[in-house]
């Protein structure tokens, strides 16, 4: 509840113009924005614009946002719906990754077998699992911010938690 | 599996944070409400318009006119075509047709259907735009990569002989590509207008906002310095060639900065005389501005060197620098033609191309885009 309070605070000092209020805004939410857009696109680079972006939507929008809703899952949202679009794209336009131009790395970075289960996915699917089990979405509320029926939502993340060798 | 999620590496978590909030912050910044301050901007414009105008009134090169016409609109005895350009180097035009290159004597390729274009910083590419697509090109019009983006606008190339970048604007702001396509980039959200590349070492670039100009390191987001533009829509955002002067041109000023954004000169132009272009001279600090009085057009000189001026009747639109400085190219659409005008006392002072539009093979006037020196 206290926290309810703070952010609620914290969106009417940043309508309001305080730079202050804005970055705490930011720093509380970035991580899982970022994380999210990244476990979407599995693209560090895309993610980063992904965010940015939707923070950038967020502010252009701060004078007309109702206060009574969460800014949280109001962000995440406009995130995991980006960085959907963002892989279509990509796909569309046929882009690969120059994969042999860089460094083997040293050591094998943390939860790369799970990223690994994560990319056997299609980013609809991922998208599902990442909203679900990161940003804590519920079934219902994915359906709506994704427009899916939520028989949809329920089957991938099914299949997901079986790519990734999970129960729910 | 909310732990495992959590626990995956992503890379450049850190940075990336803090470059989105250098973004953001300045995003926010240029969300505070402007009427406040536009009144208080007003009374320094006044005053000064009154300053610009004696300097203008006092300045040296305004008193050389090179040539007055004053019932015949465009230069006696044009040539019908362009047979050559009176100094070395290549020029990059936009017209209805595409971007073409127009080589020292005088030929012309069309390099597509591209809307604006910008040279790489030794000439050997053109980076070129139109509607949803940025594409990297050969002289020659073949094509080495491309990018799908909306709205592409601005694109500038910058860089050594082996790492460039290219700046460009799309809808959602001022993005940065590295110069073989890759890494592409938002630097800055919401730009709008006019960038810059400042010439030499690093990736500096200037841009405005609709309070500011703005230079910003674009290898870090930082921003170098920032300070009030301007009022009216920019027009011409330019660098000298060394790199220590910023021109900031609109229709009602005339602005220039040093290297660390205090404005060395500035020179409105007195009402009803909007300016229309302005350039840097090559290797110098001295800029030549286009201007427009009713039915009369002019380019004159501001600096310490002596600049012939050009006068005609009716619309100039640009004035573009020979790579040298010995030459400049006043565009004149009333009267079809491009001219060339010699920048110092000489035995030939002017050369006039006429037809131009129909040379290439548009219905409005072409653009200049850029001209470059040959290797």
């Amino acid at each position: 509840m206290r926290a309810g309070r703070d952010e609620r605070a914290r969106v009417r000092g940043a309508q309001r113009g305080s730079a202050s209020d804005l970055e705490a805004l930011f720093r509380t939410h970035w991580p899982r924005a970022f994380r999210a857009a990244y476990l979407v696109t599995h693209d560090a680079g895309a993610a980063e614009d992904i965010a940015q972006e939707s923070f950038l939507a967020a502010i252009r929008a701060l004078d007309r946002f109702d206060r009574r809703r969460p800014f949280g899952p109001w962000l995440h949202r406009i995130v995991v719906n980006r960085a959907i679009d963002w892989t279509r794209a990509r796909k569309l336009r046929g882009e690969v990754e120059l994969v042999d131009s860089l460094p083997a790395p040293e050591a094998a970075p943390a939860g790369g077998e799970t990223l690994a289960a994560l990319a056997k996915l299609s980013p609809e699917h991922r998208a599902v699992v990442v909203m679900r089990y990161l940003l804590e979405f519920t079934p219902g509320e994915i359906a709506e911010a994704l427009d899916l029926p939520r028989g949809t939502v329920n089957s991938r993340l099914r299949r997901g938690l079986d790519a990734l060798g999970d129960e729910p | 599996m909310k732990h495992e999620l959590e626990r995956i590496e992503v890379p450049g978590e850190h940075e990336a944070r803090e470059r989105a909030w250098s973004v953001l912050e300045f995003a926010f910044a240029e969300r505070q409400p402007v009427e406040r301050r536009a009144r208080m901007v007003r009374p320094a414009i006044a005053v000064a318009v009154v300053v610009a105008t004696l300097a203008a009134v006092l300045s040296p090169p305004g008193r050389a006119v090179l040539d007055e016409i004053r019932e015949a609109v465009g230069v006696e005895r044009a040539q019908p075509a362009l047979f050559s350009l009176p100094a070395p180097g290549r020029l990059l035009v936009a017209s209805d047709a595409g971007l073409w290159v127009v080589q020292q004597d005088g030929s012309k390729r069309l390099l597509g259907p591209y809307r604006e274009g910008s040279w790489s910083p030794f000439g050997r590419f053109v980076v070129a735009s139109r509607e949803n697509e940025l594409a990297a090109l050969e002289p020659d019009g073949d094509v080495r990569w491309t990018l799908a983006r909306r709205d592409v606008r601005f694109p500038r190339w910058a860089g050594t002989e082996t790492d460039t970048r290219i700046a460009y604007v799309d809808r959602s702001g001022l993005r940065i590509v590295a110069g073989d396509g890759t890494a592409d980039r938002l630097l800055v959200a919401g730009v709008r207008g006019p960038i810059a590349w400042r010439p030499g070492s690093g990736f500096v670039l200037a841009h405005v906002t609709p309070r500011s100009v703005r230079v910003l390191d674009a290898s870090t987001r930082k921003l170098l310095w920032q300070a009030p533009r301007p009022g009216g829509r920019p027009t011409a955002l330019e660098w000298s060639s060394n790199g220590r002067r910023l021109l900031v041109l609109s229709p009602a000023a005339l602005y220039v900065y040093d290297a660390r954004g205090r404005m060395v000169d500035q020179n409105d132009p007195a009402e009803g005389w909007p300016n229309v272009d302005a350039a840097f001279r090559p290797d110098s600090a001295d800029v030549a501005v286009a201007r427009v009085h009713g039915s009369q057009s002019t380019v004159f000189g501001l600096g310490r060197l002596p600049l012939q001026q050009f006068n005609g009747t009716g619309e100039f639109r640009e004035v573009a620098w020979a790579p040298g400085g010995r030459w400049y190219l006043v565009t004149w659409p009333t009267a079809d033609q491009w001219v060339f005008v010699r920048a110092e006392s000489g035995r030939q002072r002017i050369r006039a191309i006429s037809n131009v539009t129909e040379q290439f093979r548009s219905s409005s006037f072409p653009r200049i885009e850029g001209w470059i020196a040959t290797d």
